[in-house]
């Protein structure tokens, strides 16, 4: 018998309409999907925005809207493979939505630097080497170039993901990792005596964002 | 620039993702790699990439998975309570508009041929009661005549101001509709 309309917008307010208010899972099944593509999704977007505040916002934003879209049947048929490249998907877009919007930056908004405080030798030297190498690629570029070599997506997958052609994700891609190799390198060969001195120049010398925290 | 991939790509690929490259790894392999631009630098990619996602991953502090499900609890319970009640302000705002409309309508009758249910009103009694009702002896009001009496101003301006009320507190839920938190 279906619900008199009367009815719904009372039981919507009181909170005990189950059929409009209903999420695609249950709460601890979305506790055990967040705990596994958490921390995957926040690199992504990390990494790629250089910007961890940003990747926080986006990250928490990408959930609620994961949880409150009208998924594809598609994806309870391919499981969390398929719900993981739906989140990265979203987020993808947040953080396009994010660059198409004019913003101004004041000094107070510029990120930290990167992982600064909690930052090991292992993590600050991959971060050396490969934070100013993404800083210099598009972002389109540090995208495709994540999916694929850090999240392990092929093509096809990363044509879904970023709504690009199948056909010209081999070629953008192919593009990217020569550029991005080619700057690595370039860091790789730079002397050890250079960077020594780099850390040992004195703190008024470096750039803002790399002078440490009072 | 060639974009012609080479035949060992494949498998190198395959070596990484699996987390087996150096160690399984053939000698001719390796000696490819050493050999091959295309095959080095996605061994110096994916690997640098791996090692950054590894440490972007572990370096986070998550919010609690409780705290974003409320989140989305709520968001769609706000767009399913906006979902019903966009029909629901729309025929509030029809129903004003009629009543508007019909109000201004007989306004203008009664301005155009002057309030002949005064006359009629005149001659009944109200039926249990039986007391003849007393009007005023005003044969036709027409809109001049109304305006300069002072019963035409008593009619009027409740009339608009009853308009104008119902008006303000229409315009003021369908703002507050808008205004409600997200």
């Amino acid at each position: 018998m279906p619900t008199p309309w009367e009815s719904v917008l009372p039981n919507l307010l009181a909170g005990d309409a189950p059929h409009v208010a209903e999420l695609p899972m249950d709460n601890d099944a979305f506790a055990g999907f967040y705990s596994r593509s958490a921390r995957p999704l926040w690199a992504y977007l990390a990494r790629v925005s250089g910007d961890p505040a940003l990747a926080d916002d986006l990250m928490q934003e990408s959930y609620v809207r994961y949880l409150c879209a009208s998924q594809p049947a598609s994806l309870a048929l391919e499981g969390e493979v398929a719900a993981r490249r739906y989140l990265f998907r979203i987020a993808t877009n947040l953080l396009r939505d994010h660059w198409r919007r004019p913003h101004s930056t004041s000094i107070e908004e510029l990120p930290e630097e990167f992982f600064a405080a909690s930052a090991s030798s292992a993590q600050a030297d991959s971060q050396a080497v490969l934070g100013p190498a993404l800083a210099q690629m598009r972002p389109l570029d540090r995208q495709l170039l994540w999916l694929a070599h850090a999240e392990g997506y092929s093509h096809r997958e990363i044509a879904a993901i970023t709504g690009l052609a199948s056909a010209s994700i081999r070629l953008l891609l192919f593009r990217a990792r020569r550029k991005i190799a080619r700057l690595l390198q370039n860091q790789v060969q730079l002397p050890l005596s250079v960077r020594l001195n780099e850390s040992a120049r004195p703190e008024s010398a470096r750039p803002l964002n790399q002078r440490s925290q009072p | 620039m060639t974009l012609r991939p080479c035949s060992h790509e494949k498998e190198v690929a395959e070596l990484l993702a699996r987390g087996h490259y150096p160690q399984v790894c053939t000698p001719e392999l390796r000696a490819h790699i050493g050999s091959c631009r295309s095959c080095a630098d996605l061994v110096l990619v994916t690997r640098a990439f791996q090692a950054a996602r590894a440490q972007t991953a572990a370096a986070v502090n998550l919010p609690s998975p409780g705290l974003l499900w409320w989140r989305a609890q709520l968001r769609r319970r706000n767009a399913a309570v906006e979902r019903i009640g966009k029909p629901i302000l729309g025929a509030q705002i029809f129903a004003l508009s009629v009543c508007i409309v019909f109000a201004i309508g007989f306004l203008a009758t009664q301005a155009t041929h002057g309030l002949r249910w005064l006359s009629w009103l005149e001659g009944t009694s109200f039926g249990g009661f039986g007391w003849p009702l007393q009007m005023p002896q005003v044969p036709m009001l027409h809109l001049d005549a109304l305006l300069n009496s002072g019963l035409g101003m008593l009619v009027l301006i409740p009339i608009l101001a009853t308009l104008v009320l119902l008006g303000g507190v229409a315009i003021y839920f369908a703002s507050e509709r808008k205004n409600e938190p997200r």
